[in-house]
């Protein structure tokens, strides 16, 4: 599970992991939970669909889509098949899932258990919902199972919980930026996840990390303004790199990327530190 | 009559700087004027004087002219659902888990919390120019949408489903039990929780004209206010502001500018290093002179794809923390649409 504070970066770290383990032979899943679009782009693939796609060798892509999560749910984990008018239906649910908790995001968490379940795939790697909405999706299925006294959606809950407090299934990774608000918004989330113990402690990645300049000197001119506002900015970094130390960290990209090579930059990047 | 300026973006491109910014030239311009903000961060809060909680607007202590206050990101709809629901109803509402589950979790639910009280400053008349800096919850967008998904949620969709009626009354809802949908899905929760949840929104049904007439008076706010969508350069809230640019004419008016924030000297983009200049100092020069370049593209073809108004504000050193600093942000910023709220 990718997750982070929304813009910085969550799902070229997505990508480029999902690059790093095709890479190394292993069958991969990625998958879009949140917003589409981020995963799509730095595959360069297009519109993904809720279809796992063969995007690369080993690698597959696909994309959340609740009605059909859905209708998948109800009829491969709790067995009820062939209902007709799903049309009506599915605009009800989605009336539903905005009224009850825990529904919305049981779909999308239980959909991404459920491919780790299944034997298709070495690792599933999920560009998860932002750090702001994490913790409704991470805290689903306890919701539902206040919520379910019993039965099958309540067997099922308590499963996914299970598996995703598993430090031998699940992992966690958060990306920030050596910046205020993501700092602050990182250090709330890891917080929050160290007492709710719903997922195993996550591992923290800066991202857009500047080196420091190693000539000292300001030459007048564009040479030396340029080497003070990046001595600056450097300045400002390692404070936040200070007080929310990371487990790794990844450079600023100067200058004009695709998405597609942003992707296997970071890729190249993990390559080394792990 | 108060002008109204929405200032909207994607998170972390200092979407509440630029608001705050905006506000203290309005003030020295001799605008009384009124800043509301949703989580700034430390140290600006402390600067606008916005560090107590409560979302009553303060006279800021040494700029005359400029009041602040905080929107409270945790308010709910529920002190608006609960102003509309007879007092028998809202104690029964206040008691059910969903409509603590709705009102916690609905996700436009805190935007439209945000977009009430802000209304609610605007429509009081006591100044001159409101500039709100607009919640990020659902993107940001949520707080323009937040009134007409109100309407809907309490308008009871749902309910009309679970019933099979327009509009049912109470007696109607157990006949719906019958139904082989609701049999099916009573199956997978338990009929009882359904039961609770369309009891919920029959109650909640009873606030619905008082919701929809009150979401129909902050629309109005919103489509005579004017809109500035604020970005950086980068890829994802550059994203995000195409989003909003298409979005916002539809919902409130058409953004007044995109104002790209973080902008790197013109210069920089054809600047070379001398001969001889050490290597470290020339490379470095060459990667911000590529980062140039790359800004300028993103703003031009902005503003060819969309037709915007494109303005832009400079990269500062450091972090404006007073006042002073705020202010002086903006004096090398181009193409800002002052008169489009107000100043001169």
């Amino acid at each position: 599970m990718v997750s982070g504070k929304g813009g910085v970066g969550k799902s070229a770290v997505a990508a480029g992991l999902a690059l790093l383990a095709q890479r190394r032979g292993q069958r991969v899943l990625a998958m879009e939970m949140g917003s589409p679009g981020g995963l799509s782009a730095h595959f360069g693939t297009g519109a993904l669909g809720f279809q796992p796609r063969e995007v690369r060798p080993g690698l597959h892509a696909m994309q959340m889509v609740r009605s059909d999560a859905l209708l998948e749910y109800l009829a491969i984990q709790l067995n009820i098949r062939g209902f007709s008018g799903f049309g009506p239906f599915a605009r009800a649910f989605d009336a539903l899932a905005t009224t009850a908790p825990g529904i919305r995001e049981i779909i999308t968490i239980g959909k991404a258990i459920w491919e780790v379940k299944e034997d298709r795939w070495d690792v599933v790697i999920a560009d998860a919902p932002p750090t702001g909405q994490i913790g409704s999706y991470l805290r689903a299925p306890s919701t539902i199972a206040e919520l379910v006294p019993g039965g099958k959606v309540r067997a099922q809950a308590d499963m996914m919980r299970d598996m995703l407090a598993d430090p031998k299934i699940t992992e966690m990774v958060l990306v920030t930026l050596p910046e205020e608000l993501p700092t602050t918004e990182t250090e709330e989330t890891m917080d929050w996840l160290a007492a709710e113990k719903v997922i195993p402690s996550p591992r923290l990645i800066a991202n857009r990390v500047l080196l420091e300049l190693t000539d000292p000197s300001t030459p007048p001119g564009p040479l030396g303004e340029a080497a003070e506002l990046h001595r600056a900015l450097w300045r400002g970094q390692q404070e936040w790199l200070r007080r929310l130390p990371p487990e790794h960290q990844l450079p600023y990209l100067f200058g004009v990327f695709t998405p597609g090579e942003v992707a296997a930059r970071m890729c190249d990047e993990f390559e080394t530190i792990t | 009559m108060t002008a109204t300026l929405l200032v909207t973006g994607g998170g972390g491109v200092g979407k509440t700087t630029v608001a705050a910014a905006i506000a203290i030239r309005a003030a020295r311009t001799g605008l009384r004027t009124l800043v509301v903000t949703v989580d700034p961060a430390r140290r600006l809060a402390t600067t606008l004087g916005v560090t107590n909680l409560g979302n009553e607007p303060q006279p800021h202590e040494d700029e005359p002219n400029l009041w602040a206050a905080m929107l409270d990101a945790s308010a709910s709809w529920r002190a608006v659902a609960m102003r509309h629901a007879d007092p028998d109803v809202a104690i029964r509402l206040a008691d059910n888990e969903f409509f603590r589950a709705a009102s916690e979790h609905f996700p436009a639910s805190q935007a439209y919390a945000a977009a009430d009280q802000a209304a609610t400053f605007v429509q009081a008349k006591a100044w001159d120019l409101v500039v709100v800096d607009t919640p990020p919850s659902g993107g940001g967008i949520d707080f323009f949408t937040a009134p007409a998904q109100m309407a809907d949620l309490v308008g009871g969709r749902l309910l009309r489903w679970m019933t099979g009626g327009p509009l049912p009354g109470r007696r109607l809802l157990f006949n719906a039990a019958g139904r082989p949908m609701l049999r099916m899905a009573g199956s997978i929760l338990g009929s009882d929780l359904l039961e609770r949840v369309a009891e919920f929104l029959l109650d909640l049904r009873t606030t619905y004209d008082g919701v929809s007439r009150r979401g129909r008076e902050i629309e109005q706010v919103m489509r005579s206010a004017a809109i500035l969508v604020v970005t950086t350069s980068d890829p994802a809230p550059v994203w995000e502001a195409i989003k909003f640019y298409r979005e916002l004419p539809k919902l409130a008016s058409t953004p007044a500018a995109v104002v790209f924030n973080r902008i790197l000297p013109e210069g920089w983009a054809t600047a070379t290093s001398p001969v001889g200049a050490s290597p470290v100092l020339a490379n470095n020069l060459a990667r911000w002179s590529a980062e140039t370049v790359r800004q300028r593209d993103v703003r031009d073809e902005f503003s060819a794809r969309y037709g915007a108004q494109v303005a832009t504000i400079p990269w500062s050193m450091s972090p404006p923390t007073d006042l002073d600093g705020l202010a002086g942000m903006l004096e090398d910023a181009h193409g800002m649409p002052w008169g489009s709220f107000g100043i001169e």
